[in-house]
């Protein structure tokens, strides 16, 4: 057999017991759309599954917005984050990037914890979630913390989650009028392909359209969401010109070193990379501009 | 005559296909049946020191574990004109992933943990993948008793081409290359065999039933009579179960334990059983400066992989189907099949002629450009047509690319697209394909006339979901005068079915059509005649000639009839990323007489999606030996939002026989990108697939030489 048990506790609580309980035996599983992959080809085994289906805690479930942010619970399926209206709203970089990941089928069981969890360098939230400047809330035997989600990715499917944590949700800070965000996902071979490169863009204007806020995360060049703090704080004050925009991206694109894979090699993706934060910043321009 | 296609009622079986409902081979289940598991050859080359089946032994559930070793007297060896491929490696290891022991246990789980738990020790030899660089005189030889990596070649000469060439006033010398790809059929290779006594019964995931079947009794020592084949319903082929691949092991392994035994690949291992001919063609042109192509010389090396498959034949189609659908008085084709150290190469939708399609219609829009001449304008200069002489010396009839040409033109314009954006181009491109079908070949068929006004159509023809057996019931309705839901078309079952070749190189409803519409008029007849039911008749159909009738210079009746097809297109580069996108998409071919309207257009249409894949994005990769993209994360297959808008025509004729459309768009659509995106944006790319990576590198190498 593939593995031997699967447990459905009904609390993250006890989910986390569980999983201090069973040590190197037991492993979280959310919609199951990578563990499952990675345990049939042999890149994970387990005897124990721990699933999150049957999870009651309100903080694991639904999209709701405070006064300033968007709480999203871990269980949320990225269909639903995608489709959600206070996300398509709000937040519409987010909604985009979810609704980008795999395909329908993948995303009608795929949660967005699960798939930060995972920590795949070629997925697409976790980009958006690091421009977003969102809180990662993580809850575990010793108790319930928050990571920035910049702070949470550390590798190729590595993360500063511990042994026997989970994440619970998310809390993404609202933007004021005038903030646009972009979601650009670039897929060099077919359209549902994991993408050559994944640029997400946050950008405030002031009402003389200089920037007044700008975070540009590029995803899927790299193990982990890269941002480069010095080339946006030089851009901050500065007109939000198309000018600008190319000056950021190719610094973007000078700075990062990316990999290389059947869907670019480093050079490609270096360019790719210009032009593509260029066209995300163009794009969170627009929609702040509104 | 053109007849537009537009309608679209519902195939019989679509909707339990898509349910996943519809009965197929991976379906079955036999009282006491075990799984098997292949173990496989992690070197490209190697020579196999030992096996330790130990720890695989020790897991609950196992039954045996197989090895050449483990077996009495030599190991069973198949394949088509040559049987080279072992069903186990016995010392020789000659490609990563080849079979080198079975595991046979209770259930799948068990057989693939026992599986992975085989430990093997290869001593690894030096490996070639490339089969230009296999033909070098250091290279290292797949079979050392060859005393060379060439498997077959084929000559054709016609005229004096070298000459022609030498005084032709433009030559055009280019190269270009296909990768290997995969077929990736939706329904991975499955087989359940079981003996009893001398006797093999296999039920198998097929295309060629009977060929199957003399390709286990051959490689077995059992008279054929001894073995029956049964193929359900296929979940998508391409070719890739044409030839016989997994059905020696499930046979291997059931004779081993004496119980029935069933294999299902995964997927790394379907990737891992046959590629398409990954091919390097070098084609020179010889124009006069009116355009007329007065010769043409090319030469075809074919990547065989490590066995000899059917690439022996299928070179020979490969010379047959070079020159392209063009009336060229001077022609030379050598046609070349080299074995090397990577997956055996097969049949694969289109074979034989995508590659080289690529070669023709590509360098056709080079020509037009150099000498200013309009690319159909220059078709239509040197254009076969009736009564023009083929390559091969067979003076052609029935030919119809001018309505071809002209039905793609007007049907890719009556598509509507957004209109383009800044930053991006837009092109337009056509190419034409001709296409040989399988010479000589044959089709039975039996047909019982039951008492109560039904029939039962008992044919080896196989279901792929193209509709095979709608056209052959259809047909037979036809002939015998009643509504088609009289005719019960059953699933092949060689100890009912009679022989036929194969359900591909578009044959079917041609050749297995013929044999049924003769069974039915013989029915017809005799019940005009006043024989009373029940009874039964067997339809016959055949061609002579083919590749072994050609002589020496590849001179004779190399095809029955002759394929005709073509594909226009618009595509839409985006000029700062390279990225292609097909927005608009029109195919055409000749049926001769159009069976289905539907189901030509679902050909003609699916060829092109079909085709959408090697043209842009598929490519299987080897590194160090390794193919590194053995899943469908790493090889790129379109989606649903990469088809175009498309429409379909079909070309008929008064008068005319039945021609098979099962691949008329897929080599043309290749070329007809590549032509597109040089209208578009100037540049010509001669190495599929059209990653935006290198149609980005030709973009700025243009600019470079414009500013220079």
């Amino acid at each position: 057999m593939i593995v031997d048990d699967i447990r459905q506790p009904t609390s993250l609580r006890a989910a986390g017991q569980l999983l201090d309980e069973l040590g190197d035996d037991g492993r979280v599983v959310a919609g199951g759309t990578a563990v499952i992959l990675m345990i049939r080809q042999r890149l994970l085994s387990t005897s124990t599954l721990v699933s999150l289906a049957r999870v009651t805690d309100a903080r694991y479930r639904g999209i709701d917005a405070r006064e300033a942010h968007l709480r999203i619970g871990g269980g949320e399926r990225l269909a639903d984050v995608a489709a959600h209206p206070a996300v398509r709203r709000l937040l519409p970089a987010l909604g985009t990037a979810c609704a980008s990941v795999g395909n329908v089928r993948i995303r009608n069981r795929a949660t967005i914890a699960g798939n930060v969890a995972e920590a795949d360098y070629s997925s697409d939230p976790p980009a958006v979630l690091v421009a977003l400047d969102a809180q990662v809330d993580v809850t575990g035997p010793d108790g319930d913390r928050r990571i920035p989600a910049s702070e949470l990715f550390l590798g190729y499917y590595e993360t500063a989650l511990q042994d026997s944590e989970v994440i619970a949700g998310f809390e993404v800070p609202l933007l004021p009028s005038g903030v646009g965000t972009a979601y650009v996902r670039y897929t060099s071979r077919a359209s549902e392909d994991r993408p050559c490169v994944g640029v997400a863009a946050v950008l405030g204007v002031t009402p003389g359209g200089r920037i007044e806020h700008i975070r540009v995360a590029v995803g899927a060049v790299a193990d982990t969401p890269r941002m480069l703090p010095a080339v946006l704080a030089d851009a901050t004050g500065r007109p939000a010109s198309p000018e600008v925009f190319a000056d950021v991206a190719n610094a973007y694109a000078q700075q990062l070193d990316p990999l290389d894979d059947e869907r670019g090699s480093a050079w490609y993706r270096t360019r790719m990379i210009e032009v593509h934060v260029r066209r995300a910043l163009a794009e969170a321009h627009r929609r702040a501009a509104r | 005559m053109t007849s537009t296609l537009s309608e679209t009622p519902r195939t019989p079986d679509a909707h339990d296909r898509v349910l996943g409902t519809l009965p197929m081979a991976v379906h079955v289940r036999l009282p006491g049946m075990l799984h098997a598991t292949v173990v496989r050859s992690p070197a490209a080359h190697g020579q196999l020191r030992g096996i330790d089946a130990t720890a695989a032994r020790a897991v609950p559930g196992v039954v045996a574990v197989l090895t050449a070793a483990d077996l009495d007297g030599a190991v069973p060896v198949f394949g088509e004109a040559t049987a080279d491929q072992p069903v186990l490696a016995d010392g020789r290891v000659r490609y990563a992933g080849e079979p080198v022991a079975l595991v046979v246990a209770e259930d799948e789980f068990a057989a693939s943990e026992a599986a992975a738990a085989v430990e093997l020790d290869v001593q690894v030899l030096p490996h070639i993948t490339d089969a230009h660089r296999a033909l070098d005189p250091d290279a290292p030889l797949v079979h050392p008793a060859a005393g060379t990596n060439v498997l077959r070649t084929w000559t054709l000469r016609h005229g004096d081409a070298e000459a022609a060439l030498a005084r032709a006033e433009k030559v055009y010398d280019d190269v270009y290359e296909s990768p290997p790809a995969s077929h990736v059929p939706m329904e991975p290779h499955v087989a359940v065999a079981a003996w009893e006594d001398d006797e093999l019964q296999v039920w198998t995931s097929t295309q060629s039933p009977h060929a199957v079947r003399e390709t286990l009794a051959a490689a077995f020592a059992l008279p054929a009579e001894r073995v029956r084949v049964h193929a359900l319903n296929v979940g998508g082929a391409y070719g890739s179960k044409v030839v016989t691949t997994i059905e020696p092991l499930a046979a291997l392994a059931a004779r081993h334990v004496g119980r029935p035994v069933r294999l299902r690949l995964d997927r790394a291992e379907v990737f891992h059983t046959l590629s398409k001919h990954a091919a390097r063609v070098r084609i020179r042109t010889g124009v006069r400066g009116d355009g007329r192509i007065v010769a043409r010389v090319i030469d075809v090396v074919w990547n065989a992989g490590a066995y000899a498959t059917n690439s022996e034949s299928a070179a020979g189609y490969g010379m047959v189907r070079a020159p392209g659908p063009y009336d060229v008085p001077n022609v030379a084709v050598t046609s070349t099949a080299v074995y090397t150290h990577t997956v055996p190469s097969g049949p694969f939708r289109g074979a034989m002629t995508s590659q080289l399609c690529w070669a023709y219609e590509s360098q056709m829009d080079d020509i037009a450009a150099d000498l200013g001449i309009d690319p159909v304008r220059l078709r239509e200069l040197n254009l076969l047509r009736d009564g023009g002489v083929y390559p091969t010396g067979e003076v052609m009839h029935d030919l119809h690319y001018d309505e071809v040409l002209s039905g793609l033109q007007s049907e890719l314009e009556s598509i509507d697209v957004a209109p383009v954006q800044p930053g991006h181009a837009r092109g337009r491109g056509v190419a034409l394909m001709i296409k040989s079908t399988l010479t000589p070949s044959r089709s039975e068929c039996r047909l019982r006339v039951a008492a109560d006004g039904t029939y039962e159509l008992f044919t080896a023809s196989v279901e792929i979901g193209q509709g095979a057996h709608a056209t052959l019931r259809d047909l037979a309705a036809a002939e015998l005068g009643v509504a088609p839901d009289r005719v019960v078309v059953r699933h092949p079952d060689t100890a009912c079915a009679p022989y036929d070749s194969m359900t591909a190189s578009s044959r079917t409803t041609f050749a297995m059509g013929s044999a049924v519409r003769d069974a039915a008029r013989q029915a017809r007849r005799r019940l005009d005649d006043g024989k009373q039911p029940p009874f039964e008749v067997t339809g016959t159909w055949g061609s002579t000639g083919g590749l072994g009738s050609l002589d020496e210079h590849g001179q004779g009746t190399a095809s029955t009839h002759w394929h005709q097809g073509g594909v226009a297109v618009e595509v839409d580069v985006d000029l700062e990323t390279g990225r292609i996108t097909v927005v608009r998409a029109a195919g055409a071919c000749y049926t001769g007489r159009t069976v289905s309207p539907i189901r030509v257009a679902h050909q003609n249409e699916g060829g092109m999606i079909f085709a959408l894949g090697p043209a842009l994005f598929e490519e299987l990769v080897y590194r160090d030996g390794q193919i590194t993209n053995p899943n469908l994360s790493d090889y790129s297959l379109p989606s649903f939002r990469d088809v175009p808008r498309m429409r379909s025509a079909a070309v008929e004729a008064p008068g005319a026989d039945v021609h098979g459309a099962g691949e008329m768009t897929v080599p043309p659509m290749a070329p007809a990108i590549g032509n597109a995106i040089r209208a578009a944006c100037g540049v010509r790319l001669r190495r599929l697939p059209m990653h935006p990576e290198r149609v980005l590198r030709a973009i700025i190498e243009r600019d470079e030489e414009r500013s220079e």
